[in-house]
């Protein structure tokens, strides 16, 4: 089974609730946590571990052989990205970064041959253990490369085929559709929500997003005392979640953080918070020991 | 001049430094402002905006649907969908809408004609207000699941050099979205020169240096702003990264309480706090980018 961490606003702290969670969460299931914020990939630095076991994710791009190429045109005609353009006589011409890898030149292409599989690396994925007893899956785009929803969908698979209990899923910020991409088949999403005018805008479109999901959310409101705690319960109760975690700012945190020793393993106060939420989370789920 | 600032991921504070540094520049200047962060738009309420003046509909994004009546179910979509986005539900071959890039590979391999076709839908909305200080701002809203498409962000500059067409305005001060993804890509290209933004932790140093990445990527010129910079005094890698790099520091803002509480005053902080000692900072650093930036 799967749950996901989001949140809407980017640095809203939603990396940090996930890492904590996981290890907290590792008492009762057996896991992995897949790190699908592929352009900016963090939760290995908060866990303190290198990025490992490397595997590329490449994409389909279509080579031309013009030796056989009739210039019908046809593969221009079908790309929705316009990625294939024709010069006057019909002969196509691809412009790489438009390019989604989507194949459906080839499908299309009349004469067998003439469309050639080329192939362009878009990121990768790695799978890297860590001291916590679970693995990390990640998902990393190539800077320069748009396209992140091939990473997250790779990523995720990668993560879904160690066949844990639970896998728990940390997306990007925002709720475009690399996130839906991201939070899909999850039994729960955690909406990590900072009560500022501009986290409750943001956490209300999260919180939008899992309700057309149809995914049960559970908001947990962090850096609790920098603004009006009501007003996100006000948007939760809107959208039918529950506030199950309210985390003052804590110097605490951000010395754990910068030490790279989660929090929810130190004795400081905000652990019982983690150990809390993730008793509230096993609760929901049911099942685990 | 086409001036962008970028920090490859949120919560650095970059919206914020944006919001204070277009109001030291106001009385001097005269630009348009864009919000290129279409996924989680937040310049307007840092600037107090109230109401749009003109909003345009962006029909771009394409959705695949399929016809349950005609469907046969051979599966053959599913099996190609690059991406993983049809689901069998109770027996029905169905197009995630959420998830779908509308690349109609499914409809192009779909033996039954007329099963699928490729709709157009809403991607979001662009629009266009002139905020209180006197310039203008361009700003976009992806909605929920749609794909996180650069053609917002460009649609957006677009309208801006309309804008700075019809005024005669000189610049164009772009705040990027989050991440290195396709809405930075199409902020950053085109543009003259990116201002970073980032505190001293490892995972900001990570996602700038993505960042940056993409600013070498179009040959430009790139400036450092290091935000929250008394927040962790051990760590010295983020200047040092500037230092080898030959990326000028065009200064240091201190962690101060009067950033948060103006955020919820919904004001720069320039203008709230302007006491404070990270607005002290932010005007030795506005006065940098007209010395050595605007000139
Ligand atoms: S693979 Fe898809 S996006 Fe790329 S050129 Fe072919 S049709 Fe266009
Ligand atoms: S569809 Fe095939 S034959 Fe026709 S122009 Fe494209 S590559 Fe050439
Ligand atoms: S249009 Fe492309 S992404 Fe959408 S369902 Fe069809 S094959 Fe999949
Ligand atoms: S390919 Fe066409 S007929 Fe086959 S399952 Fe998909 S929609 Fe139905």
């Amino acid at each position: 089974m799967q749950i996901a961490v989001s949140g809407g606003k980017g640095g809203t702290g939603k990396s940090t609730v996930a890492i904590n969670l996981a290890i907290a969460l590792r008492e009762h299931y057996d896991l992995v946590l897949a790190d699908l914020d592929v352009e900016a990939p963090n939760d290995h630095l908060l866990l303190g571990v290198e990025l490992a076991n490397e595997e590329p994710v490449e994409l389909f791009m279509p080579r031309f052989d013009y030796g056989k190429c009739t210039r019908c045109r046809k593969c221009a005609e079908v790309c929705e990205e316009h990625a294939i353009i024709t010069m006057r006589d019909g002969t196509p011409f691809l412009m790489p970064n438009l390019c989604s890898g989507c194949a459906a030149c080839e499908i299309v292409c009349p004469v067998p041959g003439a469309i050639l599989p080329g192939k362009k690396l878009m990121g990768h994925t790695y799978l890297t253990e860590t001291p916590y007893g679970f693995p990390l899956v990640t998902g990393r785009l190539l800077e320069g490369e748009e396209r992140a929803m091939p990473i997250v969908s790779r990523a995720k698979k990668r993560a879904q085929g160690l066949e844990k209990e639970l896998l728990m899923v940390d997306t990007a910020a925002g709720t475009s559709n690399t996130v839906s991409k991201a939070l899909e088949d999850s039994r729960l999403i955690i909406a990590v929500i900072e009560p500022t005018p501009l986290g409750i805008h943001d956490g209300e479109l999260i919180l939008r997003l899992a309700k057309l999901m149809e995914v049960p959310a559970m908001v947990v409101v962090n850096r609790s005392d920098l603004g009006e705690v009501a007003k996100v319960r006000e948007i939760a109760e809107k959208y039918g979640a529950e506030v199950i975690a309210e985390i003052p700012y804590s110097e605490n945190i951000i010395r754990s953080y910068v030490e790279g020793k989660p929090i929810v393993l130190t004795d400081y106060p905000e652990a019982g918070l983690f150990r809390e939420i993730a008793s509230r989370v096993v609760e929901f789920l049911g099942g685990g020991e | 001049m086409q001036l962008v600032i970028a920090s490859g991921k949120g919560g650095v504070g970059k919206s914020t430094v944006t919001a204070s540094l277009l109001y030291l520049l106001k009385d001097e200047y005269r630009f348009v402002a864009v919000d290129a962060d279409a996924d989680a738009p937040n310049l307007d309420l840092l600037l107090g905006v109230e109401r749009w003046e003109e909003e345009r509909e962006l029909i771009g994004a394409k959705v695949a649907r399929i016809n349950t009546e005609s469907c046969i179910r051979c599966g053959i979509c599913q099996e190609r969908c690059p991406y993983d986005c049809i689901k069998v539900i109770d027996g029905d071959y169905v197009v995630s809408e959420l998830t779908c890039e509308g690349c109609n590979v499914c409809g192009l391999v779909c033996p039954v004609p007329g099963t699928i076709s490729l709709d157009e839908v809403r991607s979001g909305v662009v629009r266009k207000t002139t905020t209180r200080y006197g310039f203008p701002l361009i700003s976009a809203q992806l909605d929920v699941g749609r794909p996180n498409s650069g053609k917002l962000v460009t649609e957006e500059k677009e309208w801006a050099k309309k804008l700075m067409g019809e005024l005669g305005i000189e610049h164009m001060v772009v705040d990027s979205a989050a991440g290195i993804g396709c809405q930075v890509i199409a902020s950053i290209g085109g543009a003259d020169l990116t201002i970073l933004v980032a505190e001293p932790t490892p995972a900001s140093l990570s996602d700038v240096r993505r960042a940056y990445k993409v600013v070498q990527h179009f040959r430009q010129p790139a400036y450092l702003i290091i935000n929250k910079a008394d927040f962790n005094p051990g760590f010295t890698a983020l200047r040092e990264w500037a230092e080898a790099e030959g990326i000028p520091i065009l200064g240091e803002i201190p962690y101060d309480r009067a950033i948060p509480r103006s955020m919820s005053m919904l004001k720069p902080f320039v203008e709230a706090f302007p006491d404070s000692k990270a607005a002290d900072a932010m005007r030795e650093i506005a006065g940098r980018v007209r010395e050595e930036i605007l000139k």
